[in-house]
């Protein structure tokens, strides 16, 4: 059965073909702005993307070459009949070969080493709370099933006082600027997701947690939960928009206050609708 | 070769798979609306055509020739006023009558007017279906697949009533209320919000979908109260003339509430400490008003009142076990506890608790018009009595200033004696 080697052979290149064709593609490639395909957004985003870049240059290698090895010997080894229904070539028996063995458990665990080391910086710079930048947060993200409730200082410059401004699932913060938020969870565990950033860190119930990141493009992103916090996990999907400068940014936020602090209306009903 | 066979169909089963689950036009097969309860069932108390099938038939028939009979074949009374004569309920139109009616895809406007081939419209029903059917049921009965499993359930549409919002008390929503609603979800229960989730114009679709279950909900009552009065056998019973004098008379009161909303005259006061201590002692029943408030929100607004069952009973009957035996718990407790819980239902039958004002939540938002609202119009069918005949504008927002006040100075009521001093007030602000 040669035709199983073939099979094999193809499964093999359908594979690379989608990892070659994927850069070619933003829908395929990682989450990038709309028409920037390779264009990372974030500071954390460019470091990620080359740790995960050179672990798919390692492991794109390896899979090229054990498939190659794989494909090859199903092909060259295949069982093959007489005229009498017996196997031309008889099997052989071996306990294995030690050397080969060590060589193929160190180079892999020599990478993993590499890996493990290489990371570490990045690592540190996105999570050790000593490398938080030294600036006031700029709201505090509660999330609760099944929704991100974002709460910013408000003219007092608190947080946690009457006059907070509240808003769901409706993240708002300004381009080339050091963003710090803290992360709390009201019910069970959650994750809030930045794909765009690359920003990914679980919010746990009674923990206050620190997250920091920046973005080098304005535009209009998403957040997302990353860890099943039950049925209704899907839902909480918000926005997140970016803003070109610092003075947009407080021109959104006062439209919300003022909209917060509304105690009349002002036009008349029904302005809003279609 | 049974084993090529296999892998042949193995690939092919994946392709059918993949091909099927992810279109967006797939769609579920016949929806059925539920009926009320009264219409086939005896409930003591209300008009019910228990037992009364050619009753039941005519009501049925009425409600399929205004509203269609399914989902899936709606209708639109004229007079309905739903913009466009409800043309943005659905993706498709009914042309014809009856059971030869065909359907007719609706196409979103190009600039000039006509119809784009490339857009389809999702219409009001496709995106209630995809959102809000699970927990609002198809029916818009609150008794979707997920609602057995939320507390508070969700909204039963089929009564007109609306908790929350700008008219006057047990009038219909004003459709800017829905729209708040939807778009921001109703803080502390599980109703989401959509605005991340939905365009502007998808919400507007699914308002008037809310609306149209809304309608058919409230003109199945009518029918069935108006047959409630009619003899079984008398063939001229709802006769087309009374069916269309019942559903206009649904269709207007939501026209007239688009006209109500309730517009403070006066802005709000200032939140200075002296309208948030008149505040408190409106709350706290020592003006000669003598509100109730505390009554039910208790004395440190815990949402603990003396008027509602206690926190224990009530946790132990709402989630103290399966919820279908809730009955039994029910029935366990003693006379007099029972009576009050049955007072204390909301008007959709469900179980209720007064807020708690300490924890900054507020359900229908946290404006102060919105919390002038609650406090002057009440919260229709939901125990809180309107105020705005018992006391003055002003007085309303010293109220609403208290209100918005006490989750960050909770002293406001534990020292409710003495005047808070404010340096401890600093203090608790800055330690949290
Ligand atoms: C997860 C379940 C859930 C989903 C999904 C959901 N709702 Fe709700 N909804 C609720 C609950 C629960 C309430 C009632 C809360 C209460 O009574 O305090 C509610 C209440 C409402 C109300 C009544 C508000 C009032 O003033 O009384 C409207 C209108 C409404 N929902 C519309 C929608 C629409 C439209 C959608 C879909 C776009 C939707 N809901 C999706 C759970 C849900
Ligand atoms: C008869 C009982 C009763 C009285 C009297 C009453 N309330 Fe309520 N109130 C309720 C109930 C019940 C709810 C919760 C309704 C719900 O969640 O559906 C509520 C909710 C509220 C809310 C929350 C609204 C929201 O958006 O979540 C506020 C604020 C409030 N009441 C303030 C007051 C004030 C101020 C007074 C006195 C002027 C008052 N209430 C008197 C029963 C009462
Ligand atoms: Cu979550």
């Amino acid at each position: 059965m040669r035709n199983w080697s073939i099979l094999f052979a193809l499964a093999a290149i359908a594979s690379v073909a989608a990892f070659l064709y994927a850069p070619f593609s933003a829908d395929w490639w990682l989450p990038n702005p709309p028409d920037q395909t390779h264009h990372v957004i974030s500071a954390f985003g460019r470091e990620i993307d080359n740790l995960f870049l050179i672990i798919l240059f390692i492991t794109g290698a390896v899979f090229i070459g054990t498939q190659v090895v794989l494909v090859y010997s199903s092909y060259k080894f295949v069982d093959e009949m007489d005229e009498h229904g017996k196997p031309k070539r008889a099997a052989t028996y071996s306990h294995g070969n030690n050397r080969l063995e060590v060589i193929w458990t160190i180079i892999p665990g020599a990478i993993l080493v590499f890996l493990a080391v290489y990371q570490v910086g990045t690592w540190a710079s996105i999570k050790f709370r000593s490398a938080a930048p030294r600036v006031a947060p700029l709201a505090e993200i509660t999330a609760r099933q099944f929704q991100w409730v974002i709460r910013y200082p408000g003219p007092d410059g608190r947080l946690n006082s009457p006059d907070d401004l509240v808003v769901v699932n409706d993240f708002h913060f300004v381009k080339n600027k050091q963003t710090l938020i803290y992360l709390k969870s009201s019910d069970v565990l959650h994750s809030f997701y930045l794909p765009h950033l690359r920003i990914k860190q679980d919010a746990v119930p009674g923990l206050t947690i620190p997250v920091w990141f920046d973005s080098d493009t304005a535009g209009s992103f998403e957040i997302a939960c990353a860890e099943l916090c039950g049925w209704g996990h899907y839902k909480m999907r918000g926005k997140v928009t970016i803003h070109e400068t610092e003075t947009d940014f407080q021109r959104w936020v006062s439209d919300q206050l003022t909209e917060q602090n509304k105690s009349q209306l002002t036009m008349t009903a029904g302005a809003e609708g279609r | 070769m049974t084993r090529s066979r296999f892998v042949a169909g193995l690939i092919l089963g994946g392709l059918v798979l993949t091909s099927s689950g992810c279109s967006d036009t797939f769609n579920a097969g016949p929806l059925e609306y539920v009926s009320a309860v009264t219409l086939t069932q005896d409930v003591p108390g209300k008009t019910n055509l228990a037992g009364k099938q050619p009753l039941q038939d005519k009501v049925r028939a009425a409600l399929a020739g205004l509203f269609g009979d399914s989902p899936q074949r709606i209708r639109v009374p004229e007079g309905s006023g739903l913009p466009g004569g409800g043309i943005y309920l659905a993706s498709y139109k009914l042309e014809g009558d009856g059971a030869n009616a065909r359907r007719k895809r609706i196409y979103r406007p190009r600039a000039d007017g006509t119809p784009d081939p490339s857009r389809p419209q999702a219409g009001g029903y496709a995106i209630y279906r995809r959102n809000c059917l699970h927990c609002h049921g198809v029916s818009g009965a609150g008794d979707g697949p997920t609602a057995p499993y939320l507390f508070p359930i969700p909204r039963d549409f089929r009564q007109g009533l609306f908790k929350f919002t700008s008219t006057p008390n047990g009038a219909r929503p004003h459709r800017d209320d829905l729209r708040r609603t939807i778009k921001n979800g109703l803080h502390g229960t599980s109703m989401p919000a959509f605005h991340a989730l939905l365009s502007a114009d998808e919400i507007e679709q699914v308002i008037d979908y809310v609306i149209f279950l809304s309608m058919r909900g409230e003109t199945e009552l009518m029918l069935i109260e108006e047959a409630g009065t009619a003899d079984e056998n008398d063939p001229d019973a709802l006769e087309e003339e009374v069916v269309k004098e019942l559903a206009d008379g649904v269709f207007n009161k939501w026209k007239t509430a688009q006209e109500q909303v309730m517009n403070p005259s006066i802005a709000r006061t200032p939140a200075t400490r002296e309208s948030i201590l008149r505040g408190r002692d409106l709350f706290l029943g020592r003006t000669k008003e003598k509100l109730e408030c505390a009554g039910c929100h208790g004395m440190l607004a815990q949402g603990d009142g003396a008027s509602f069952v206690s926190k224990e009973v009530f946790d132990s009957i709402v989630f103290g076990g399966n919820p279908s035996e809730r009955a039994a718990r029910l029935s366990a407790l003693d006379e007099k506890t029972r009576t009050l819980w049955t007072q204390k239902l909301d008007v959709w039958g469900n179980p209720l608790r007064p807020a708690n004002l300490n924890r900054g939540d507020y359900k229908g938002g946290r404006r102060p018009i919105d919390i002038y609202w609650r406090i002057a119009k009440g919260i229709n069918g939901a125990q809180m009595p309107a105020h705005d005949s018992t006391i003055n504008e002003r007085q309303i927002w010293d109220l609403v200033n208290f209100v918005l006040a006490l989750p960050y100075e909770p002293e406001l009521l534990t020292e409710a004696g003495n005047e808070p001093q404010r340096a401890k007030l600093a203090d608790t602000a800055t330690a949290r």
